[in-house]
């Protein structure tokens, strides 16, 4: 703890915005992302765009680090503040600006909470479709830094395809403006875009403006049981080459399909390999006609057995494996590790094999589900941290997971992002030139690398 | 005053926490999903008043990452017990007993001082001398002030909160329920079976009337209850504030008053009473005298909606009453024993009487036991929460069935000039039950 830090910080702010006890230090050390965690010096919790520069200016005179947090539900240690220094908490700038209801639009601080913003729009009979897994808690900023996706991703889109305008502080406290309400705007390069996804290392967003659309009127949910993993992901192929996009096309695996009978005895089949959960939405008609495809779909591909929601009431039913899936797994192991790969959709089928063959190959157990109809798939590794060799292997089989996805033309991180965890694998991925051109380009934000310092880049220079 | 701490010895009885009994806090995937629910977390907006931060300081002390400061020790009391992380957490991490489990190993390893010692090794022992206590201080101003003096001086605590806990009390009955119910209560017509009648302290003493509607709406439903004189307090401002050999002694003295009555349940009207009987059977499972009659015990408690959803025939006619009513859930009915749908069940076979629920997910009002009196601003935040959650709704009536809630809610009634009542469920139900036509 410094002392120093704290005092100075507690007078240019107050005493209620800085925190700097033990127990502080501790609990804004960590996100959600395993086995990573690092104290900063001092936590501060910013309440407006003012309090941000302060603390920006601050820092710079002082030459010290800045991290920002969210909640703190990041999967790949983006709000670590592995170089200490300054924690800056968004979570109390939560003001939802203006929702506009002419323009499709929603203005917010980047605080809010992903859910009381789906609340607030929906209550207007409007739609903000990113939902990613934590979005009860994630903020939007959060969400916007990490570009995060979430269930609806094959249809809707992801979280940097609704965000319109950005108003931002750089390292040194000065305030900058990216982009309009404009659907159409290529005035100079589009900042907006580049700077959706930073994990927080080029800048701190104070303002977000996110594009909105109508709420969808009508929705159809499927599950599907398999007896082979095979013929579940031929099936997402299927339904994608029938020209049909659902809205969610989830995947799970027979190891995460255990876990969940184990768990809450839910009345799966022990036996079956594999099950798709499918649900199409919008017009009615057009659900409709679907909703007959996507039968179809499955049916061509040995569906074992085919369940149609009646009602809202059995749609949230046949949700409930998917619903408690990663829940299940964590139950059954101390320390669950949750991955990200992506592949091209047809390539499903290899990676799920490549993701078995690796668990076999360094004895670990791996659980798997995701977001099959993007690609995106989380292999789950359920492990003890206590238990280092055990850790050594799971590093291991991830490595190769992470290889294969890279040969398939897929990649390392869907929805994420690189952070601590990812960066060793990222010259791997993109190529040492590219590496090379992001850090340029990171260094002409953040000259002297004192924003989110540790992470996107290898240590050792990549 | 200030009392000696020595942080090696927390840090030691920390140290051997069988974590594996508490979910393992190692299972805590740190996911942030227990946040938004905790009441604490939603009125401080800070990381060290959330599930998963109280869960990374004990870890953190057991691991010799943090020392088992007075700042630990608060954070500790911070928690209200509410149990709405253990509902949401999706790796089944039990935070608040693995707090209540810290508590304890850091009142043992502090001294105690004489007032609490009085308190939770005495007086709760025997409701007579409770109820005496009551009445010039009464039992929620006392229970509180050990709770106080663990922080702040005994003078303090009289000039400031006096108010606070004034406003929080009903108007006082002159006699226990205990002193004038007889030991055995006869069923209406024709008796369907016996049933045992668990009388908390705070409802015997400050809530007789409605305990004995609750008895009352039993043997309407066709139940003899018996009430067997004695009854000790089950033990869980104790528990709360981590005191385990007169909490067991009272368990055991509990568990034995019941035993052999050829009762088929032992049914309680107080959430938090509730509890902590269907825990006796893990509270007293390494007491090899007893464990057998504990786990018997514990799994014929019923909460009084949970018994009655199942035991009132379906054909039992009840008398209409025409208002707008909203329930509120008792953190420990809902989050602490997993009862929803039978409190709801119960009401809406009330003709003509609109039941809503409050829209919050099952928040807590801010009562938690004796939280509103050791923790006052905080209480308060927490309660003007609820009382804008009921707002939403506009009922006429609240109903509920805790005593510390139906004290907190009325206070909240009160103070910010609400327009609707407060009523336990047993007294909706009485009241059905005898206007039927």
């Amino acid at each position: 703890m410094d002392r120093h830090l704290a005092t100075e910080l507690a007078a240019l702010l107050g005493n209620s915005r800085v925190l700097h006890s033990p127990s502080d230090l501790l609990c804004y050390s960590y996100d959600s992302t395993p086995l990573v965690s690092h104290r900063p010096d001092a936590v501060v919790r910013i309440f407006s765009q003012d309090e941000m520069i302060t603390t920006l200016e601050f820092a710079a005179r002082e030459g010290i680090p800045v991290t920002v947090r969210g909640s703190g539900t990041g999967l790949s240690g983006g709000s670590v503040p592995v170089a200490g220094g300054i924690v800056l908490v968004t979570t109390a700038m939560n003001h939802i600006l203006e929702i506009d209801e002419n323009d499709l639009s929603a203005t917010v601080e980047p605080g809010v909470i992903t859910a009381d913003l789906h609340a607030a729009v929906e209550a207007k009979g409007l739609f903000y479709p990113p939902d990613p897994g934590s979005m009860k808690i994630s903020t939007i900023g959060g969400n916007v830094a990490e570009n995060a996706g979430g269930l609806r991703g094959l249809k809707y889109g992801i979280t940097g395809d609704y965000v319109q305008s950005l108003e931002t502080c750089l390292i040194d406290g000065s305030k900058l403006r990216y982009g309009t309400r404009c659907v159409k705007d290529v005035a100079g390069y589009n900042l907006t875009k580049l700077l959706v996804g930073s994990e927080g290392t080029m800048c701190i967003y104070s303002k977000i403006t996110l594009k909105l659309i109508p709420k969808p009127q009508a929705k159809r949910t499927f599950l599907a049981l398999y007896d082979d993993i095979i013929d579940a992901a031929r099936t997402v192929s299927a339904i994608i080459s029938r020209k049909v996009i659902p809205s969610t096309l989830e995947l799970m695996d027979s190891v995460t399909i255990g876990c969940v009978e184990d768990y809450a005895q839910i009345g799966l089949p022990r036996d079956v390999a594999a099950l798709l959960l499918i649900e199409t939405d919008g017009h009615p008609e057009v659900v409709k006609e679907e909703a007959e495809q996507i039968q179809a779909a499955c049916n061509e591909n040995n569906v074992r057995t085919l369940k149609r929601a009646k009602d809202e009431a059995e749609a949230v039913e046949l949700a409930t494996a998917r619903r408690m899936a990663l829940s299940a797994l964590a139950r059954s192991k101390p320390t669950t590790i949750l991955e990200d790969v992506t592949v091209p959709r047809p390539a499903i089928p290899e990676m799920m094999a490549a993701i078995a063959e690796a668990a076999a190959r360094y004895s670990v157990h791996i659980g798997t589900f995701g977001h099959a109809g993007d690609g995106n798939l989380h292999p789950t590794c359920l492990t003890d941290e206590r238990d280092r060799d055990e850790i050594e292997r799971v590093e291991k089989a991830y490595e190769i997971i992470f290889d294969k996805a890279i040969s398939l033309g897929g990649t390392i991180s869907g929805e994420h992002g690189t952070g601590l965890s990812k960066a060793k694998y990222l010259p791997k991925m993109v190529g040492p030139r590219a590496v090379e051109l992001m850090k340029k380009i990171k260094g002409v934000f953040d000259p002297d690398g004192r924003l989110n310092p540790g992470k996107i880049f290898p240590a050792n220079g990549g | 005053m200030a009392r000696r701490i020595e942080p090696e010895s927390i840090t030691k009885a920390l140290a051997t926490l069988d974590l594996h009994e508490y979910g393992d806090v190692l299972q805590c995937m740190r996911c942030g999903l227990c946040l938004p629910t905790c009441p604490t977390y939603r009125t401080d907006g800070l990381e060290t008043q959330s599930p998963r931060g109280r869960v990374a300081m004990i870890k953190a002390v057991i691991d010799g990452d943090l020392p088992a400061s007075q700042d630990f020790i608060d954070h500790m009391y911070h928690c209200l017990d509410c149990r709405n992380c253990q509902t949401v957490c999706p790796a089944g991490v039990k935070a608040a007993e693995l707090i209540l489990e810290a508590r304890h190993r850091i009142e043992e390893n502090r001294p105690q001082p004489y007032i609490k010692k009085f308190l939770l090794d005495y007086a709760i022992r025997d409701q007579k001398l409770l109820s005496r206590l009551v009445s010039p201080l009464r039992l929620y101003q006392l229970s509180g002030i050990q709770a106080l003096v663990r922080k702040y001086s005994v003078l303090k605590l009289i000039s400031s909160d006096l108010d606070l806990m004034e406003a929080l009390l009903p108007p006082l009955s002159s006699r226990m329920l205990s002193e004038t119910i007889p030991e055995e209560m006869p069923a209406v017509g024709k008796e369907k079976g016996r049933v045992g009648f668990f009388l908390g302290c705070a409802m015997n003493i400050l809530f007789p009337h409605v305990s004995r509607s609750t008895v009352q709406v039993l043997n309407m439903a066709g139940y003899t209850v018996v009430i067997p004189k004695g009854q000790k307090c089950c033990g869980a401002p104790n528990i709360a504030e981590g005191e385990r050999d007169v909490y067991r002694e009272m368990a055991e003295h509990n568990v034995r008053l019941f035993e052999g009555l050829g009762l088929e349940a032992v049914v309680t009207d107080c959430a938090a009473c509730g509890m902590e009987l269907k825990a006796y059977h893990e509270m007293l499972a390494r007491s090899g005298n007893i464990a057998g009659e504990a786990r018997t015990f514990s799994s014929i408690v019923r909460d009084v909606s949970e018994f009655l959803a199942g035991a009132l025939d379906k054909d039992v006619r009840f008398g209409a009453i025409p208002e707008r009513i909203c329930f509120h859930d008792p953190c420990h009915l809902r989050h602490g024993q997993g009862i929803i749908a039978a409190p709801r069940e119960l009401l809406r076979r009330i003709p003509e009487l609109t039941v809503s629920d409050v829209p919050d997910d099952g928040q807590c009002c801010g009562s938690a036991g004796t939280y509103n009196v050791t923790h006052p601003e905080r209480s308060m935040k927490i309660l003007e929460a609820k009382v804008r959650a009921i707002a939403q709704v506009g009922p006429e009536r609240v109903v509920t069935s805790n005593p510390g809630c139906l004290m907190q809610l009325e206070l909240g009634r009160k103070k910010w000039n609400q327009d609707w009542d407060v009523s336990h469920i047993s007294r909706i139900l009485h009241r059905s039950l005898e206007h039927r036509a």
